[in-house]
């Protein structure tokens, strides 16, 4: 493109740091996870063969891919209106709105984390008004219901970008052009608009399910042990129990499952332009 | 219609959540109880007089300010060549800068908490930063490169068919017109470090504790209402970050 194009070397050297720190400083301490994984505390497959002989490790996977759909499927049904309103509203609507997506996105995990927990405790304003309402409040902290609440709530930001994205590259010209040419505004909704955003529904779905599958903090939280997703297990695995080879082995396992999600994106769609 | 409606609700569910944490912050109970008991600046004086809780805040400062740096300086270059060059090999390396954002974070901080532990430095400024530099690439690597692809080569010809050589063409006209496409990777390099809630809680330890890992402790261990003053001091941050920038630019948008 431009004059010091001509050395073939160039662009490798550009890259060389980069690419010198991710395989030292995360490469390798990721193969060192897979190794340990086989050989703590003896070589062997025995780490792999307690996730699928245990029962209650099978339902943390179970669980895991259960909690992890649920949440896709409400974030994408919350996401989608507003981010149909975002891309047809003017920019004073679309303004307040993109401020209330991007204002919880920059707060934080623990911040919101922490707002739920307060809104759910036992002497906090749902409780407060049930009572107030007559009737005695469920437990609400420390299930999985809140859980899957808290987890909505953080990772649905994502989902509005990722079909934010998609659909503001969608021209609405041929909204009118249908209506024009006699269909009404809900066919041409359905048979126009949505056909076209369906690229970002995926780019939104793959992106909150694999954040979802590998989340901590959340469930930890606002959740119940009895209930345990596949990260908190880990985590519990490694701080309490010094489990080492087997809490890589759960790690391997969620390493593949995220991956091939990903792999299967990438075959039809290219990994690229999952973050737009 | 129907949409807007919905829209509005999605947006109060998103939001006003957020909101219960500046009355708490006030309050005077020691749990939390909602409405409070009574209000007072009491969690305030009680924060800043805090050592745990201001080193924790400081010590993120500082990590994150050192991870921008590094992150930036092995990003651009390598983002200038990603965007710039035809070479071989390009998706592997695509897909090598990407594994850091792909991979789940409880299996880095797993990785970390081990491989840290290795070099003796698990628990000190030095491995967070390191785990927070290789973590913001993928991140920093995206903003730039959108900047570097949206950047019009032709100006460089120009410069240097002017007599420029490659380092003045870099300097006065490449690098001012990529300036915003920098800041924004710095800056989202910055708050992700700032805000990681999951490495840290594995590997910042005792003495290099960052916020969120004191905030996670925090819920998870005391229930020391002094969460709620720096919730709501972040709150704050992110709502006038957003909210200036936004009504400045409807209204400069209306007088155009």
């Amino acid at each position: 493109m431009i004059a010091w194009e001509s050395k073939a070397a160039k662009p490798y050297l550009l890259m060389a740091p980069v690419v010198a720190v991710i395989a030292v400083c995360f490469l390798l301490p990721i193969l060192n996870v897979l190794f340990l994984s086989f050989t703590e505390p003896t070589v062997s497959l025995h780490n792999y063969a307690r996730i699928f002989s245990v029962p209650l490790y099978l339902r943390v996977l179970a669980n895991t891919f259960k909690n992890a759909a649920l949440v896709t499927v409400i974030c994408l049904v919350l996401a989608y209106p507003l981010a149909y309103t975002l891309v047809r509203r003017g920019p004073v609507i679309a303004g307040i709105l993109l401020a209330a997506v991007a204002i919880p996105f920059w707060t934080g995990f623990l911040v919101r984390t922490f707002s739920w927990l307060v809104i759910f405790g036992a002497e906090g304003p749902v409780a407060g008004v049930m009572r107030w309402a007559g009737f005695e409040p469920p437990r609400m902290l420390f299930t999985t219901f809140a859980a899957l609440w808290g987890m909505t709530h953080i990772l649905l930001p994502y989902m509005v970008m990722a079909l934010y994205g998609v659909m503001k590259r969608i021209n609405m010209q041929q909204i009118k052009a249908a209506e024009s040419l006699g269909a009404t505004p809900v066919i041409a909704f359905w048979r126009v608009f949505v056909p076209q955003s369906l690229p970002g529904v995926i780019n939104g779905c793959v992106l909150v399910f694999t954040m979802c599958l590998g989340f901590y903090v959340t469930p930890v939280l606002l959740g119940t042990p009895t209930d345990m997703m596949i990260a908190q297990l880990i985590g519990q695995q490694v701080q309490e129990l010094l489990a080492w080879g087997f809490a890589a082995a759960l790690s391997v396992m969620l390493m593949i499952c995220t991956f091939a999600i990903l792999a299967i994106y990438d075959r039809f769609f290219g990994l690229q332009r999952l973050w737009g | 219609m129907i949409a807007l409606v919905l829209a509005l609700i999605v947006a109060a569910f998103l939001v006003a959540p957020l909101f219960i944490v500046v009355p708490m912050s006030f309050s005077t109970a020691a749990s939390f109880a909602f409405p409070p008991p009574g209000y007072s600046l009491g969690y305030y004086q009680a924060f800043f007089a805090n050592e745990s809780w201001l080193t924790s805040v400081f010590n993120s400062l500082i990590i994150a300010s050192i991870t921008t740096v590094c992150t930036l300086a092995i990003t651009i270059p390598a983002a200038m060549g990603f965007v710039r060059y035809r070479f071989r090999g390009a998706s592997v390396f695509n897909l090598i800068v990407m594994a850091p954002l792909i991979t789940p974070h409880i299996m880095a901080a797993l990785a970390y908490y081990n491989f840290l532990a290795k070099f003796g430095i698990l628990g000190t400024h030095l491995g967070v930063i390191i785990a927070h530099t290789v973590l913001t690439v993928p991140i920093c690597f995206l903003c730039v490169c959108a900047a570097i692809k949206g950047f019009d080569t032709n100006l460089e010809r120009a410069a240097m068919s002017m007599g420029a050589g490659p380092l003045k063409t870099f300097r006065m006209v490449t690098f001012p017109l990529l300036r915003p496409g920098f800041l924004i990777g710095a800056l989202f390099t910055f708050l992700y470090s700032f805000e990681e809630p999951v490495v840290a809680l594995f590997i910042s330890g005792r003495v290099a504790a960052t916020m969120p890992k004191k905030m996670f402790e925090s819920i998870q261990l005391d229930a020391d209402p002094i969460i709620a003053v720096v919730s709501t001091l972040l709150f704050a941050f992110a709502a006038l970050a957003i909210l200036i920038p936004t009504t400045v630019r409807l209204f400069r948008d209306r007088a155009a």
